[in-house]
């Protein structure tokens, strides 16, 4: 499994995709840290006080909020992508017990979710540690909780990494994939989980699950605890990747 | 040991894509020692018989092995069996070399092994540049270069002449006479006369999914006519073959 797994890291750096969302990534977490702290405390600020204990959770959630979807974005690429290029062929010559490859795939995007999560956090407290000294806001990582949320963000990330490499492997169409996913993430599923009636079973939902693990949080939706939230979401990337096991074995490479 | 290594039997193996039968109760065999030509006309089943043979096609009966198993069943498949398929596909941002590089760790050979392929395909000079800007032929050997990653006992090519210039196909007659030479086996596939005639020893022709005659190619030539008027006569009577090109 080591073997494979390590194939799925050499088809990633092997490309440039992975640099473009690590930057990408990387921008929207500078540029949302940035208009959190500047709008904080003002009328119609993003978060709490910062210096209270739920504004610096919600400021340091922020590095899930770019990477998670936008490393499933390229788990969904790399996966799927097998198929647009008919690589699949050549992939299932070396290995034709696909499902170890899927299941390689699937922890390959987990960790590289960690990296991910890892720069962004980094980037997200290089940001903010030293404007909110200059504001006179003393804040620590390890402190006022804020560790657990970094660890949250990590597993968060990590989770869409799986996430996009099973869905990817269960639909095998990269552009339906993608644009799926986002319009499910950012369309469908604020729309649903601001219903209030439907609240006894939204928080269940994969993306609101993710927000109960950070606790981002949203006016008017209902969040898990941060560990039901992460179990919940984590429970649905391993049905994602099951679902791509399957599917990928009983797929004809023509 | 060698001749049991290498050889492929295909028996009674059928596959049915929705209502199409594309293949129907095929069976023949490939031998060691031999460059094997799989002809027929466009669409006669005879990519599908291929992937069938190798796993990436599941057949809906039948049974198709190479050295006495099936080739999804072999702890080192690239070892048993280089696959050159038709319009194989490469990610076109990455290079020659790191696509054979990604498939060295998938089958766990060493790295060098990929500028060993590159030189016997003469692609080392070509190694290093992205498969986007690749010609066709260029594409072909580095499909063939893949295939040579595990030094197989047997070669499996589909239409592997395709987009090779005349250059190319005397050195692709080359590689594969000499691999037979060496005890192992090949089994191409092919839709042109010409080609089968310069390249294979033996013929399995099929049309429409069925086996309709195999043999030494010299049987073939033997004949007034010669191969042309074989195949035709066998492909062309009665059961034509389907419209549409070549098979999914």
């Amino acid at each position: 499994m080591t073997q494979l797994v390590a194939t799925e890291f050499r088809k990633l750096l092997t490309t440039r995709m992975w640099l473009w969302i690590l930057l990408i990534s990387a921008a929207w977490t500078i540029m949302y840290t940035s208009l959190v702290i500047a709008l904080a405390n003002r009328h119609g600020g993003l978060v709490p006080s910062l210096s209270s204990a739920a504004g610096q959770h919600a400021l340091f959630a922020i590095a899930a909020g770019g990477a998670g979807p936008l490393l499933a974005v390229l788990a969904v690429t790399q996966v799927a992508g097998e198929y647009r290029h008919r690589t699949a062929a050549a992939t299932f010559l070396a290995t034709p017990h696909r499902q170890r490859v899927v299941a390689a795939e699937v922890i390959a995007f987990l960790l590289v979710g960690v990296g991910y999560a890892l720069a962004c956090i980094a980037i997200n407290l290089a940001v903010a540690l030293p404007w909110l000294s200059a504001k006179g806001i003393e804040v620590s990582a390890f402190g006022n909780g804020n560790l657990a949320v970094l660890v949250a963000v990590v597993i968060s990330v990590a989770v869409f990494g799986m996430t996009g490499a099973g869905l990817g492997a269960a639909l095998h169409s990269q552009l339906a994939t993608v644009t799926g996913m986002l319009l499910y993430l950012y369309v469908l599923e604020p729309l649903i989980s601001h219903i209030a009636p439907l609240h006894s079973w939204t928080p269940y939902l994969p993306g609101v699950a993710a927000d109960g693990l950070t606790q981002a949080v949203q006016s008017g939706v209902r969040l898990l605890s941060p560990w039901a939230g992460g179990l919940v979401f984590a429970a649905w990337a391993i049905a994602f990747a099951v679902a791509g096991m399957i599917s990928t074995s009983r797929t004809d490479i023509t | 040991m060698t001749d049991v290594a290498g050889r492929i039997v295909v028996s009674g193996l059928t596959k049915r894509f929705g209502r199409v039968t594309a293949v129907q109760e095929l069976s023949f065999t490939a031998e060691p020692g031999c460059v094997t030509g799989f002809l027929g006309p466009n669409g006669a089943g005879k990519t599908t018989t291929l992937r069938m043979l190798v796993g990436l096609v599941a057949a809906d009966a039948g049974v198709a092995t190479i050295g006495g198993s099936r080739y999804a069943a072999s702890p080192a498949p690239g070892r048993v069996a280089g696959v050159v398929l038709e319009a194989a596909g490469f990610y076109p941002g990455r290079s020659g070399r790191d696509h054979l590089r990604v498939y060295c760790t998938a089958s766990g050979y060493p790295l060098g092994r990929a500028d060993e392929v590159l030189e016997l395909t003469g692609l080392t000079e070509a190694g290093r540049r992205r498969v986007r800007g690749y010609s066709l032929g260029m594409r072909q050997r580095l499909a063939l270069a893949t295939a040579l990653l595990g030094d197989p006992s047997v070669l499996i090519l589909d239409e592997p002449a395709n987009g090779l210039d005349p250059e190319g196909i005397a050195w692709l007659r080359n590689l594969l006479r000499d691999y037979a030479g060496r005890g192992r086996t090949v089994l191409f596939s092919s839709h042109t006369l010409p080609e089968v005639e310069q390249l294979a020893e033996r013929v399995v022709i099929i049309a429409s999914g069925r086996l309709v005659r195999a043999g030494p190619l010299a049987k073939f030539t033997a004949v007034q006519g010669g191969l042309e008027r074989v195949f035709l006569s066998l492909t062309s009577s009665g059961d034509s073959p389907r419209p549409g090109g070549r098979p999914t």
